[in-house]
């Protein structure tokens, strides 16, 4: 193989005992914590902020100035974690949490150091099982070794932490749908403002980081804000991990720097595709991020600027590569089954929008769909973007409105031949 | 205070006013379900959209405060596209079954999509299928189907009532209103979950199919279940009064009002009322002319009280205006000397017990009213002393209660009524009860609230003012036209109110049968 993996985060992933807390104690384990603990926790934000990390979940808000909304008083505030890992096409939280907890244990002690947060809970999918059982094994050796609990490291910052099986809902990865969640009610998303660092879980002062954006604070305590600036662009700093699925030969997860061009990572990385197949299409940040054509999947950079600037997303990093067998039609058929499903129901659009689109998509996918339709996809789509509480129904409509622009010739076939233009998908 | 311009008009704002309660106060119209005044803020329904310059996206009225020298409008081709698009996604899986439903005339979809809609509806897909007829209490039925998950209900029932019954089951398109752990929606307050309900999705057991809300006329009154005096609006048509529903006022009962003075209608049609005067005693009753029956029943009044003030008794209750009572006490106490007054009160004990929302144990509209005019008369003697003087009683006159259900014990105070030499019960409506009277009476028909105007005083003092709405016993008396009688004048007969002209043959009714 050609390239390497920039392994900052992974770098111990191949290693069974880095699991454990004796072997990540060997590999410089909570030597960060203790690091940070000898700081002002003010120049921890400092640090991150200087670094440029950005939130990993999806949106990319850079953390430390989301730190910095935090009130400036005494007051009972509450870091959380969202591992409630859900944009189909992701699967980095969990090898994260399932390799390395204690990485993510002593990143997010660092960062409840550096908010003063006393109590944290890392919100965790309820399907990782294995996800819940390591990482709370995880905890209780950190509190047996001192890193959790009163007086940390002789420092005077107690902190507790806990983990929240989530129920396996898509939308309680939206923060304020977690915050719903873990407050006890249905996991719905809560009007902003108030904001979740203003008023958050329990109606305090509430950080919501996912899991790579914590785990990675703590490398850029080792390293230092300029080290961690070496990775990636001007405006994404560092790495990320890409969670590559479909049509690649060696599909996983690859920590690269930001910047990449999706060209290599397909190709270099991923082993490329299978023999004899053409690039057709690739979502480059979780099923909610606008699709790419193979040409426009060619020249992008993966980085929030490059991938903005092609009229997609960066997101969570789940890159579904998609070749010449797959049809179109069937790809939005299914994923709009999922957002239709998912939708919490409050908000009017995307509650009764998910349905009806899904619900045309499926139509033609039946061979009863008309060219109106397609047209009516793309309008109804329109009128959902942007104007609910939170981001699902908009999550619904860039895929519904990027496949039918693109690929409209494969729907138009569809709704005039009443099969797919794509040989090889048969459909009942 | 800040200011700011809404479509064009320059507006000053109390600190802390959502851009929606700016409108409000202006009179602007915006499209909205969700928001309501009396409740916390969903901002789910997404219709109330405005567009604030310097901010790219739309933003919801209800959840934006006003901030000083915000420039909005909802007149934008951007937000009335929006709104267009709004209503539709409430319509695409609503039942167009308007035809059929009883908030048709009243509905907010209805209106909203007259004044805001497509008018080209695309939905060409299955329509979401629901739950239709579901019993959630003994006041109230949901219509899932037609129900626009506004959560209004849902949030009156955790942040008015605070019975929490009520919540929003599964999710998406599936989301259905319900009862928590299938435990029915009762308590005092449950029909406001009606009123609130901006479609047909939750309707009144007691009002659904009974009336074509178009057909009612409406008048604003104060209802006369307790102390409390909620302001109200009364709707009715020639048959009689169909409902009653809260009107707002912030200073008595803001927006909503109890099951139990919902109930007032009830008593006021033709079937629960005395409709001719009635003279007799137990077993035997016979109906008079109104007004020769009243003038002699005063004739004898007059006499007793020339021959001997004291050997009449007036047993009064606080069911009857200020109007009233005070051309009643210048009457008796002025003109004919009377002492003896009595105060007849339901269940006194509990007078002053309330449920911190609006429902207080004194079940009479005026008992403040009564009070300060009976205290420049001499005020009220205890029941003890009717008690002992009955045998000398010549007359016994009784004010009787405008809602007699409220009165556990009318059939004690009729025994004891009885045993004087005479009764002139004045009552609004007929009762077995009253029937039993053992000594000579009269029953004279009353006028119930919707019928009179006056005024009543609340719990608190307050002076509460009403029109009269309708006529429906046309034989039924103010307590100040009997006094007129009493006093031996005529009515003037030409000039009262008559009942709505009751000529039309209504359909419904043939087929339902009479109220």
């Amino acid at each position: 193989m050609a390239v390497q993996e920039t392994k900052l985060l992974t770098e111990h992933y191949d290693k069974n005992e880095f699991q454990g807390l004796q072997g990540y104690l060997k590999f410089g384990g909570y030597e960060d914590l203790k690091k940070a603990l000898k700081m002002q926790p003010q120049a921890v934000i400092d640090e991150v902020k200087a670094s440029g990390l950005r939130g990993r979940g999806g949106a990319g808000f850079p953390t430390g100035v989301k730190w910095g909304f935090l009130p400036k008083n005494n007051e009972d505030r509450y870091l959380l974690c969202n591992a409630d890992e859900g944009e189909p096409g992701t699967f980095k939280d969990r090898m994260m949490m399932e390799r390395a907890p204690h990485q993510l244990i002593e990143g997010m002690i660092i960062s409840a150091f550096a908010v003063n947060s006393k109590k944290s809970y890392i919100y965790i999918r309820g399907e990782y099982d294995d996800s819940i059982a390591i990482v709370a094994k995880a905890i209780k050796e950190a509190y047996e070794a001192g890193f959790l609990g009163k007086n940390i490291l002789g420092s005077g910052f107690d902190h507790d932490m806990d983990v929240y099986k989530g129920a396996g809902a898509y939308i309680c990865g939206e923060e304020t749908g977690m915050i719903s969640s873990l407050e006890g009610f249905k996991g719905q998303p809560k009007l902003k403002p108030p904001f979740p660092a203003i008023q958050g879980y329990l109606k305090k002062p509430t950080i919501v980081n996912n899991v790579e954006t914590l785990a990675a604070v703590k490398y850029i305590i080792r390293d230092g804000a300029q080290a961690y600036r070496k990775y990636g662009t001007e405006k994404s700093p560092g790495t990320k991990l890409f969670s590559v699925s479909g049509n690649v030969m060696r599909p996983g997860n690859y920590e690269v720097p930001l910047g990449t061009s999706l060209k290599d990572l397909i190709y270099e990385y991923c082993g490329g595709l299978r023999p004899g197949r053409k690039l057709k299409a690739v979502i480059p940040g979780g099923s909610s991020a606008p699709v790419l054509t193979a040409e426009e999947a060619m020249k992008v950079n993966m980085d929030y600027e490059s991938l903005a600037q092609a009229g997609s997303m960066l997101g969570s990093g789940a890159v579904i590569v998609i070749d010449d067998s797959n049809c179109m039609v069937d790809l939005l058929d299914v994923t709009l089954h999922f957002y239709h499903h998912e939708s919490c129901g409050q908000c009017t659009p995307c509650r009764e929008g998910t349905g009806w689109i899904s619900k045309i998509t499926h139509s033609i996918k039946n061979g009863e769909g008309t060219v109106k339709d397609i047209d009516l996809i793309k309008a109804v789509s329109e009128h959902m973007m942007g104007k609910t509480i939170c981001a699902l129904s908009d999550a619904a409509a860039m895929p519904a409105i990027s496949f039918v622009t693109k690929f409209r010739d494969e729907f138009e076939y569809f709704v005039k031949e009443g099969r797919s233009k794509v040989k090889e998908v048969a459909h009942a | 205070m800040p200011k700011c311009t809404i479509n064009g008009k320059e507006v000053e704002v109390p600190q802390g006013a959502s851009i929606i309660e700016a409108f409000k106060a202006m009179g602007e119209d915006i499209c909205h379900y969700c928001w309501h005044p009396g409740l916390s803020v969903a901002g789910v329904c997404r219709l109330c959209m405005v567009q604030i310059e310097g901010i790219p996206k739309l933003q919801i009225a209800c959840n934006t405060e006003v901030k000083d020298g915000m420039v909005i409008t909802n007149q934008s081709e951007q937000v009335k596209d929006t709104v267009k698009w709004g209503l539709d996604f409430h319509l695409i899986n609503h039942p167009l079954d308007c035809p059929i439903c009883d908030q048709a005339g009243e509905c907010g979809l209805q209106d909203q999509y007259m004044q805001y809609g497509k008018y080209d509806p695309e939905m060409a897909e299955k329509k979401v299928k629901k739950h239709k007829v579901v019993d959630l209490g003994p006041t109230i039925v949901l219509d899932s189907e037609r129900c626009i998950l506004c959560s209004r209900c849902v949030r009156f029932t955790e942040e008015v009532s605070q019975t929490n019954e009520l919540g929003i089951f599964n999710r998406g398109d599936r989301s259905e209103i319900g009862t928590v752990d299938g435990k029915p929606l009762d308590n005092n307050y449950s029909l406001n979950t009606v009123d609130i309900c901006p479609v047909g999705a939750l309707t009144s057991k007691d009002f659904r199919f009974r009336q074509r809300v178009w057909y009612l006329k409406d008048s604003d009154s104060i209802c006369p279940g307790c102390s409390t005096g909620c302001n109200v609006k009364v709707y009715f048509n020639e048959e009689g009064l169909w409902r009653v529903k809260p009107r707002y006022n912030a200073e008595v009962n803001g927006h909503w009002m109890c099951d139990v003075g919902r109930d007032t209608y009830k008593y006021v049609n033709k079937r629960a009322r005395l409709l001719k005067v009635r003279a007799g005693q137990a077993e035997y009753w016979e109906d008079k002319e109104v007004f020769s029956a009243v003038m002699e029943a005063g004739r004898d009044l007059r006499e007793s009280a020339e021959k001997n003030p004291n050997s009449v008794a007036v047993v009064m209750t606080g069911q009857y205006t200020n109007e009233e009572f005070k051309e009643f006490f210048d009457f008796a106490a002025g003109e004919l000397k009377l002492t003896r007054f009595y105060h007849w009160m339901n269940d006194p004990a509990h007078a002053e017990d309330f449920d911190g929302l609006l429902y207080r144990g004194d079940k009479n509209p005026n008992t403040n009213g009564l009070k300060a005019e009976a205290k420049t008369h001499g005020g009220f003697k205890s029941f003890e002393d009717l008690q002992a003087n009955l045998g000398g009683l010549e007359t016994i006159l009784v004010l009787g209660p405008e809602n007699q259900s409220q009165f556990d014990d009318i059939k004690e105070k009729v025994e004891m009524f009885g045993k004087a030499k005479k009764v002139i019960w004045l009552t609004a409506c007929g009762s077995e009860e009253i029937n039993a009277l053992r000594a000579p009476s009269v029953q004279i028909p009353m006028k119930t609230y919707i019928e009179k105007a006056g005024s009543f005083t609340n719990y608190k003092g307050l002076v509460q003012e009403f029109k009269r709405g309708t006529t429906i016993v046309e034989d039924a008396l103010t307590l100040s036209e009997v006094v007129t009688l009493f006093r031996g004048h005529e009515l003037d007969y030409k000039n009262r109110p008559q009942p709505l002209g009751g000529t039309k043959k209504n359909h419904f009714t043939e087929i339902r049968g009479q109220l």
